[in-house]
């Protein structure tokens, strides 16, 4: 079979992760068949005749084979796994009764004002006074929804997976404060909540913090800086159960 | 094969080029992770717009440039404003290519003249872009970008009223920004494309101005804004917000922006609003009659934009996966249509649709794939392809890495290359036809109308007589009849400046501001 220009590599060797390996292996395997089947030089094949060639078919077939093999795919957006549960796993977002348990939160036991540490995360905005609030989790466009139809109650901090901003657009300023487990303070949530003054945390760890649980979030912590990234200062704002 | 026709000088610009953009996209993304939405499966259209972007982009710059250059499309976007390109059209392109090399489609040596003519297009456009400060890009210059003359910027901060936190003008401007920005994210499916800042521009000792443009808010070419953004009558908006004691300390070329102390609402200490198209002769005020008067434009616009988020957000929540795919795609792939519109040829078939050839690898692109892949190629630049000798040092990471591949010298000497990837094929998309109706500062228009309307008007500072009076020119000519016409020009609409020619400075602007201070 023909070797590809990219087989011929004294520097780089596979990818850095295996999911994209198997992907990348795939498609450069079906490229070596193609080739060696066209009986033509590289110049006369790409472009022109590998298009014919190289069909979405092909791709539906590479895709097949990985989740022959059991491999489920981890979601991001709410469609893919509501169209094909059998590709995805699970997405867990419309459970009632998740919580975040991430094994780096920092935690602690009650505090001389009765406050439990329960996670931390990067400071947007530094604010002259914590922050209280009662945590809600908003993991999907159904809870938007509801939100968006009942408003959401006073004194509210979401807690939300994503960095992005637009599941919760219609109802972000409604929240008084955000806890976001990704991201970094230039995420697009981190730049909306700054615009709406909103106080928020970016790249929470969370563990032990439900819904409706009453919460104490250090929003007078000095904000993190793309220099702080940069260098990797840690620049941790805490977060306490009341 | 084809023939060389490219020059050994043509080849070191253009691997110069393609580093200097592989070191910013590093830097870029190294403070912000992988953009994940719920709505929307951001890395994998990121990915798929690439693919677009690589297979579409030769062609429909060329069409660009065969009924305007790409420099005298910079000197009016400079003047009218436009979406962020100075990262987004060399970088979605070569990512592209970066992600078909890995996959082994092509070969670095494959597409030369395309990858040479997109980055020398990419450098004529932001050199024209980028005229009054001189970069290539806003990193060039220290992460800044000091785009406008002194005349518009005179204008700007003449006209900007006073307001302070807590009166009612700064609170409905706030609003306003915070909404529109929320606004523009969903428009742009997850990404900042609607929102372009450029600055800072200096005012006086302790107040500095930032511009703010908010672009493609109504009814223009996004079919998923038919029907949600028609109560909006302005598709352009232009914030310009003066701070005080805070200094902007970057601007980066994803036009975001921190500053030092850190910027909060107290800061902002005067404010305005313009809106400019390709079809308004400069910057038009909006509201600008004094104080009252643009807090209630705020306030009505921000009421306006709240009703298009609910809408869009609904709309958007209920897409199939292929139709936040398609827009999430094309919105990226598109950042460069204003280019198209400015010139006058802009077609929805062009700039709408997934190129066929695409659209192939669409069933590649889950969530998964696409986050680690994307991770791989702009954050960990661990791909093959990327991988440099070991004595190499990255800038940024010091690691043995280059982010975007050069094209080998070897195609001067004796190595076979190809030289493009051929005209656009057919175009698909699961979203809703695009109504044929753009919304401008001339009214509703049709595509047709819309191009002729482009192609037949020259604002005034872009026509020949003035295009070339520059700063420097100004500098040693302020005293004469043509440098008045010139500012002039920019002052035809401003509350304080109308008719006041070129012989103002900065200063006699904020020593003016100062008295209308003292007097009220």
């Amino acid at each position: 079979m023909s070797k590809l220009y990219v087989d011929t590599d004294k520097y780089g060797y596979q990818s850095e992760l295996a999911p994209v390996e198997a992907y990348n292996s795939a498609v450069k395997d079906l490229l070596r068949r193609k080739f060696s089947n066209s009986d033509v030089p590289w110049e006369d094949f790409v472009f022109e005749l590998e298009e014919s060639l190289v069909t979405k078919a092909d791709m539906i077939a590479i895709e097949a084979r990985l989740l022959a093999f059991g491999h489920r795919f981890e979601p991001s957006a709410m469609s893919s796994s509501q169209e094909r549960p059998e590709a995805y796993k699970d997405s867990g977002l419309f459970n009632e009764d998740f919580f975040f348990e991430h094994e780096d939160a920092p935690t602690a036991d009650i505090d001389d004002i009765g406050r439990m540490l329960r996670g931390a995360g990067d400071n947007v905005v530094n604010h002259e006074n914590n922050l209280t609030g009662i945590a809600q989790y908003i993991r999907t466009s159904d809870k938007v929804l509801k939100y968006l139809a009942d408003g959401v109650p006073e004194n509210t901090i979401a807690i939300v997976d994503d960095s992005g901003g637009t599941l919760t657009a219609p109802i972000l300023e409604q929240f008084s404060g955000v806890l976001c487990a990704g991201g970094t303070t230039r995420s697009h949530l981190a730049i909306l909540t700054r615009e709406y003054n909103i106080p928020c945390l970016m790249n929470v760890k969370l563990n032990g913090i439900k819904s409706n649980d009453r919460i104490e979030v250090e929003v007078t912590a000095r904000s993190k800086t793309a220099d702080d990234y940069a260098s990797g200062v840690s620049t941790l704002a805490k977060i306490w159960r009341l | 094969m084809s023939k060389p026709e490219i020059t050994y000088s043509q080849l070191l610009e253009t691997n110069n080029l393609i580093q200097q953009n592989s070191d910013e996209t590093y830097w870029l993304c190294a403070t912000r992770t992988v953009q994940e939405s719920k709505i929307f499966p951001v890395s994998a259209y990121i990915l798929f717009s690439y693919l677009n972007c690589f297979y579409r982009f030769p062609e429909l710059l060329k069409k660009i440039e065969a009924n305007m250059s790409a420099e005298e499309v910079g000197d009016r976007a400079r003047n009218s404003g436009i979406k962020i390109l100075a990262w987004t059209i060399p970088c979605f392109y070569l990512l592209g290519r970066e992600m078909l090399i890995n996959w082994g489609v092509i070969k670095p040596t494959d597409a030369v003249e395309d990858v040479v003519y997109v980055m020398d297009f990419w450098k004529r456009f932001q050199l024209s872009w980028h005229r009054n400060n001189g970069g290539l890009t806003n990193k060039q210059g220290g992460h800044r970008a000091q785009i406008f003359p002194e005349q518009k910027l005179q204008v700007f901060h003449a006209d900007a009223f006073e307001c302070e936190l807590g009166d009612d003008l700064h609170t409905s401007a706030q609003e306003f920004m915070a909404t529109v920005a929320q606004y523009g994210f969903l428009v742009s499916c997850e990404s900042r494309l609607t929102i372009h800042n450029h600055g800072p521009y200096k005012i006086s000792d302790n107040r500095e101005m930032l511009i703010r443009d908010f672009r493609e808010l109504s009814e223009y070419d996004f079919p998923w804004l038919d029907d949600v953004a028609n109560e909006l009558d302005y598709n352009n908006l232009t914030v310009a917000m003066i701070v005080e004691d805070t200094h902007i300390t970057l601007l980066d070329d994803w036009g975001s922006f921190e500053a030092e102390p850190e910027l909060k609402s107290e800061h902002i200490k005067a404010i305005g609003l313009w809106t400019a198209d390709n079809l308004t002769d400069g910057h038009l005020p909006v509201g600008m009659g004094n104080p009252e008067e643009l807090t209630a434009t705020f306030k009505n616009l921000t009421e306006k934009v709240k009703e298009a988020t609910s809408k869009l957000w609904t709309q958007m929540a209920g897409w199939s996966r292929d139709q936040q795919m398609d827009a999430g795609a094309l919105n990226y792939f598109a950042c460069a249509k204003e280019l198209a519109h400015i010139a006058g040829c802009y077609e929805m078939k062009d700039w709408m649709m997934i190129d066929e050839r695409a659209e192939r690898f669409r069933p590649l692109l889950n969530d998964e794939y696409g986050n680690l892949f994307l991770g791989e190629l702009v954050g960990m630049i661990t791909q093959p392809s990327q991988m440099a000798h070991g004595y190499t040092m990255a800038q940024h990471t010091d690691k043995p890495t280059k982010g975007l591949s050069f094209i080998p010298y070897s195609i001067l000497k004796d190595e076979p290359y190809t030289s493009g990837v051929g005209p656009i094929r057919g175009g698909v998309t699961n979203l809703s036809a695009k109504v044929d109706r753009y919304r401008t500062s001339q009214g509703f228009m049709t595509q047709e109308q819309l191009n002729k309307e482009c192609r037949s008007f020259t604002m005034t500072c872009c026509q020949e007589k003035y295009r070339l009076l520059c700063a420097d020119w100004v500098k040693y000519h302020y005293d004469s009849e043509l440098a008045d016409e010139l500012f002039r020009i920019e002052q035809k609409n401003s509350r304080n400046l109308k008719d006041r020619g070129a012989g103002l400075t900065c200063q006699d602007i904020e020593h003016m501001r100062l008295a209308r201070v003292e007097k009220a």
